[in-house]
């Protein structure tokens, strides 16, 4: 506020001249007040500014210059006041001159430090500089000797990273606590007011390190808010001053991975003996590195079972397995493959959970009462039943057509919302999730801390989907900026500003889906990937600038998807079929290791049935879980009623039970589910109403069809486990149900068989 | 040089795998951040009584002057609907209808001072959210009940009684959508989810082999369980994470059935006398469940009377009619609740917990220095007993009790003005400030966060909560 009189003196200049052209003089007495006026605000603004910067707030180059420009132009103002006063014109307008200059340039760096240095760059359309091309930082402690640059740079990267992670927020661009600063090499080596803070092959005697190792209950221990350094993270830290602080010369490497953009076609591998389809050469490439063997396949029940669940979502029959273990046929599983994806009801019934969960969409929840969300299941069961192809189909999420409307529309909630949650940043944020693998939710808020995403790149994106433009907020609070418009990858093509919003989600949906945007498809090809193999060649698979385990085998995939006219059919047929899915399911101790970079892949990860798959499981094997009436009728296509054989989970409303086997509300994104089981899913499959009830209706029915213990029994095995009892089991299952069955007998037996791990999991 | 360096590489070994599934951002691979339960904590156990559809301050626990019902009267002139009636602490009032509770408060603290946010909207399926969250709706990510971070951080108190238990409230009514919405554990994970019991009555159901199967027949299916597992040839797979939490899940909720703590959930073990001070209703007798299960150890209790859109406290008109109903079903039920956990014992180390999302007024819709949408038809002059009452939501005071578990005792914190509309004027308390007071009692450490795609959540927001030191002894 003291800073806005200064701005007199610029209209005591206009004044000025206007008088000294016109030769009148008419204005001198105004001129008189406002440079008075302005110089006396000007050394209010240096003191109030020297205040405020010894708070500790602010920081940096644009401080100092700040600081000593306002200082320097607070003199000339005062002179200029001076000169008036004596009547000395000639020298008055000189440094009237003077100062006008002074409060535009220290003006200029006074913004930078309230709004940010890309203040004014920030409003004009591609201001975003290049992203560095970074490769993953995958330095091992274990070299003694001298480092070589290429250890160096990797060193660098990751004292760099755990600076990010740990220190800028309070010692970075937007604060310098204890004048201070992490995050550029000057900063680091200038120190901060209580001196120098890393002093170079010297761990020991370095404030940095003394302060991050102190206990959590110190004073001084760093930092002070948020979580302490790990132990690894000390010794990195402590290791790179030992080594000098090195420093690598020309360009700063960025400290984040960032994949490629376009997409990439490697050359196929070699065949080798049965080692003939593409996928496999891949995984044999993979394989021989990391020197791991190949297994011989499953066996046909397995495999049956794995393709089922898998494409359609349901166990096989009873009557299919047995045929397809006789069947001679040496293409047999091609062709089960095959069959399966030409029944396009089941394969859209199943799918269609997964969809639901990535794309938010269900048939209740938070919005529909007050008309703030909607839902898109007719679309997307169509879209899925007829296959359609997955470059129109994001065409029409993002562009909409009857009918899909609700992806981008959000949930709108009533009254005030944060800032980051308006229904065009939710756009934004699921779009970049769902469709590109990408964490726009930090940048929402804020410069991310995890990317090199700023938060005016999320609005830019963000107005794409808005009608009138937004003001960017920074933490919920107004910046009073505008960011452009514009796709978060520029080189995809631009936006038409002045376009009508239904244009603008037109080019950007002409512009995501082109060929060259490689990473639309290869987020896609990972999530089939993980939805068929249990984890996807990147992980987490909304997180596509990380490492995959196999570069080739992705790039590929997502190659032959474009070439095959993105055909989602095709690409889970290449899967299925190929020997690296048939191999023996693997498996890890804790679920952690799933996710963990140092992930190995052997094989299928075994997985848990999904809510839906369980309780069509149940349903196919013993009876129906939910009635027909139970089916969303109104909410799918009008033919629905004549394409269902039994109610299907997928089609139901969410409710306690589905809940507590994880089917999620989808109030946010989801797109992966939990695998491990968990107390209260145990309660509800142990004594919950709705499993009970199936059991006792369905055993009133099975004790008229199947009147004979060991037929049953026998029954009961195939329908659910795709194979006869063995003798012990035969044993267990004759003592519960006695010689002749009971209703009772029949339904503890059958509690009994779906609880057991090999009726639960895909293996 | 070397023999330290060796001992880096040994830890960084051992710790890569933990760090490797961080750096992925895993949320099943969340590490706990530094809090040790039991350490420096004056509570093991939580019951949140949670007075559902804004409970008026003036009509209750911060009772004004009373202005009786005349017709053609100024609303704006009507304080306080009901008579004020002394507690067990002087120069302290409560409004006619509650002094059960009023003669228990020299266990506990009163709280006249919750400031609910403006979200522009004064909404209960926001507020509710919020205050039970402590985020502000919509969130990006899943957002924990505070229930879900307590089970998270500390566990069940006794391995057979679900560490986060909820009771009272059906999802079947209005805003049932909305009321899920926070009724779950968010990106911690079902495992931390509410165990409900919609209705108190039934709580044993719940909790024991499924209607109609005796203790012989439910050992049996078990037996048999165990048996097809070990004689399944896929079991040959060996141990692997998925097959074993499915087999400790189904070992805990047998214990769980088969535990003799679980005839805490069953009322009709309750003597009779003590059954009929508390049945004033199915909140009533949620109190008494909780008392009960706190007894046999349980972490995190939530009692509802039950958030039901223009029911229970959720006065839209005949405010004055309806609470005397609201405050017979919560009078005796509390106050005894208070008493029989003293007797015992356990109020030392539980605490008991008051709140609703928001207050009303009679006039003013949200805090009177902010304009909201009114969402009440509310008359400036009374021309019926069924404008007589508190019947819009008001944001700028409420009242709340908290007893035990470290809590003062006797004692009043913050302080509301005399006229209309009766707003703080005197320590405001903010929803993370109660948050943190609780996690703090329990030993919850107030850095205490998970990454969740990346992004640090706290407990509070940003971790900012700070616990309110005055209130705990």
């Amino acid at each position: 506020m003291v800073h806005f009189p200064v701005g007199l003196l610029c209209i005591a200049l206009i004044f000025e001249i206007i008088d000294w052209r016109g030769k009148s003089g008419k204005l001198k007495y105004a001129i008189n007040i406002l440079v008075l006026a302005g110089a006396g605000s000007a050394v209010l603004a240096v003191i109030f500014g020297w205040l405020l910067a010894s708070e500790g707030e602010y920081g940096g180059d644009s401080l100092e210059i700040h600081r000593w420009s306002g200082i320097a132009t607070m003199l000339f103002s005062v002179v200029t006041a001076f000169f008036i006063r004596y009547n000395k014109i000639a020298a008055f307008r000189s440094f009237l001159f003077l100062t006008v200059f002074g409060v535009s340039f220290a003006g200029h760096y006074g913004a930078m430090l309230t709004h940010g240095d890309d203040y004014l760059s920030s409003v004009l359309p591609f201001s975003k500089p290049e992203k560095p091309d970074a490769q993953e930082a995958d330095f091992v402690l274990t070299n003694n000797g001298a480092l070589n640059p290429q250890q160096v740079q990797e060193l660098n990267v990751e004292v760099r990273t755990i600076l990010a992670h740990n220190c800028y927020s309070c010692h970075g661009e937007q604060k310098v606590k204890g004048d201070l600063r992490l995050d550029s090499k000057d900063g680091i080596m200038k120190g901060g007011e209580d001196g120098v803070v890393v002093i170079p092959n010297h761990p020991d005697k370095s404030e940095l390190i003394r302060r991050i190792s102190l206990p959590s209950g110190d004073k001084e221990a760093m930092p002070t808010k948020g979580k302490r350094l790990t132990e690894k993270e000390v010794t990195v830290l402590k290791f790179w001053i030992e080594k000098g602080a090195l420093w690598p010369d020309g360009k700063e490497k960025s400290i984040y991975r960032v994949a490629a953009l376009e997409p990439r076609l490697p050359a196929l591998p070699a065949e080798s003996g049965d080692i003939v389809q593409p996928i496999d050469r891949f995984v044999n490439v993979y394989f021989q590195k990391n020197k791991i063997e190949w297994k011989p396949v499953v066996n046909d029940r397995i495999y049956i079972r794995r393709v089922y669940l898998d494409i359609i979502g349901l166990l096989p029959p009873t009557e299919k397995v047995e045929a397809f273990v006789v069947d001679k046929n040496p293409d047999k599983r091609a062709a089960l493959a095959k069959e399966l994806l030409s029944r396009n009801d089941d394969y859209a019934q199943h799918w269609l959970s997964f969809w639901n969960d990535a794309l938010r969409n269900d048939y209740t929840g938070t919005g529909y009462i007050t008309g703030g969300r909607f839902d898109i299941t007719k679309w997307l069961y169509t879209s899925l039943e007829v296959n359609k192809p997955y470059n129109w189909f994001v065409k029409e999420l993002i562009s909409p057509v009857k009918g899909s409307e609700g992806f981008i529309k959000g949930i709108k909630w009533r009254g005030t919302i944060n800032s980051s949650q308006r229904t065009e940043m939710q756009a934004a944020q699921n779009v970049s999730q769902v469709l590109l693998g990408l964490n726009l939710k930090c940048a929402s808020c804020h410069d991310s801390f995890i990317s090199d995403w700023k938060l005016a790149d999320s609005y830019a994106f963000a107005n794409i989907f808005a009608d009138t433009l937004l003001e960017i907020n920074r933490c919920d609070k107004p910046t009073g900026k505008i960011a452009g418009t514009k796709i978060l990858y520029p080189e995809l093509g631009e936006i038409t500003i002045n376009a009508t919003t239904e244009k603008r989600l037109r080019q950007l949906a002409d512009y995501l889906i082109q060929p060259k945007d490689g990473r639309l498809y290869r987020t896609v090809v990972n999530r089939i990937w993980a939805q068929l193999l249990g984890r996807g060649i990147v992980e987490p698979v909304d997180m596509m600038d990380n490492m995959p385990w196999s570069e080739d085998l992705l790039d590929w995939l997502a190659s032959d998807f474009e070439k095959n006219g993105y055909d989602m059919k095709k690409l889970i047929f290449a899967v299925v079929t190929s020997k690296t899915y048939q191999l023996p399911s693997s498996s890890v101790k804790e679920p952690g290791d799933i996710m963990a970079n140092s992930y190995k892949f052997t094989g299928m990860v075994r997985r848990r049935l999904t809510a839906e798959q369980f309780t069509d499981a149940i349903s196919t094997s013993f009876k129906p879980m939910y009635p027909d009436s139970a089916i969303v009728f109104n909410l799918l296509p009008e033919k629905i009623k004549t394409k269902v054989s039994f109610a299907r989970a997928a089609l139901v409303k969410n409710d306690p039970f589905l809940t507590s086997l994880g089917r999620p509300n989808r109030e946010t994104v989801s797109t992966s589910r939990t695998s491990q089981a968990n107390l209260l899913q145990a309660l509800e499959l142990t004594n919950g109403n709705k499993f009970t009830q199936t059991l006792k209706s369905g055993a009133k029915e099975w004790i008229v069809k199947y009147p004979t213990t060991d037929t049953l029994i026998t029954e009961l095995y195939k329908r659910a486990l795709g194979r006869n009892p063995v003798p012990k089991e035969l044993v267990a299952a004759r003592k519960i149900l006695g010689s002749k069955p009971s209703e009772e007998g029949i339904q503890d037996l059958v509690w009994a068989l779906a609880l057991v791990p090999e009726f639960q999991l895909i293996y | 040089m070397k023999s330290t360096w060796n001992r880096r590489e040994f830890l960084q070994r051992t710790s890569a795998a933990t760090l490797a599934a961080l750096a992925a951002g895993s949320p099943l691979a969340n590490v706990l951040t530094g809090c040790k339960p039991g350490v420096n904590s004056t509570a093991d156990t939580v019951i949140l009584l949670w007075m559902a559809g804004g409970m008026a301050h003036t009509e209750t626990f911060d009772p004004k002057l009373f202005t009786p019902y005349k017709t053609g009267m100024e609303g704006n002139r009507v304080l306080s609907t009901f008579k004020s009636m002394p507690t067990a602490l002087d120069g302290i009032h409560f409004s006619d209808g509650l002094q059960s509770i009023g003669k228990v408060m020299d266990k506990g603290t009163l709280i006249r001072s919750y400031t609910a946010a403006d979200m522009g909207h004064i909404l209960h399926s926001r507020h509710q959210y919020h205050w039970h969250t402590c985020y502000e709706p919509p969130q990006t990510v899943a957002a924990p009940h505070l229930g879900s971070w307590i089970a998270k951080e500390l566990g069940p108190k006794n391995p057979v009684i679900p560490a986060f238990i909820d009771i009272g409230q059906r999802f079947t009514l209005g805003e049932g959508e909305e009321l899920k919405a926070f009724h779950t554990a968010g990106f911690l994970g079902n495992e931390f989810g509410p165990f409900f019991i919609p209705d108190p009555s039934q709580g044993l159901d719940s909790v024991r082999p499924p209607v109609g199967m005796d203790a012989k027949r439910f050992e049996r299916r078990n037996q048999l369980y165990n048996e097809l597992i070990s004689n399944s040839p896929v079991g040959e797979f060996g141990s692997d994470y998925q097959r074993e939490s499915l087999k400790r899940s189904m070992e805990q909720a047998y214990a769980l059935l088969n535990s003799p703590e679980s005839k805490a959930f069953d009322l009709s073990t309750e003597p009779k006398e003590s059954y009929n001070i508390y049945n004033t209703g199915k909140f009533g007798l949620g109190c008494l469940l909780a008392r009960r299960l706190t007894e046999q150890g349980a972490r995190f209790i939530s009692v509802t009377t039950e958030y039901e859109p223009f029911k229970g406290w959720d006065t839209h008109e005949n405010g004055n009619t309806r609470l005397v109903e609201m405050k017979k079903q919560i009078d005796g039920p509390i106050a005894q609740l208070i008493k029989d956990l003293d007797k015992q014992g356990l109020l030392d180390r539980t605490m008991v917990v008051l709140a609703s999302e928001f207050s009303r007024d009679i006039m003013v819709e949200g805090s009177p220095d902010l304009k909201v949408k009114e969402q009440v038809a509310q008359p400036d002059v009374l021309s019926d007993m069924k404008f007589y009452g508190m019947h819009r939501h008001f944001t700028d005071a409420g009242s709340m009790l908290m007893f035990g578990g470290g809590i003062k005792k006797g004692f009043v914190y913050g302080k509301t003005a005399d006229e209309r509309p009766c707003k703080t004027i005197e320590n405001p308390i903010k929803i993370d400030a109660v948050h943190q007071t609780i996690y703090h009692a329990l030993g919850i450490a107030e850095d205490t966060q998970y990454e969740v795609e990346k992004r640090p959540f706290y407990t509070t927001p940003d971790g900012k909560g700070k616990a309110v030191m005055d209130l705990l002894t």
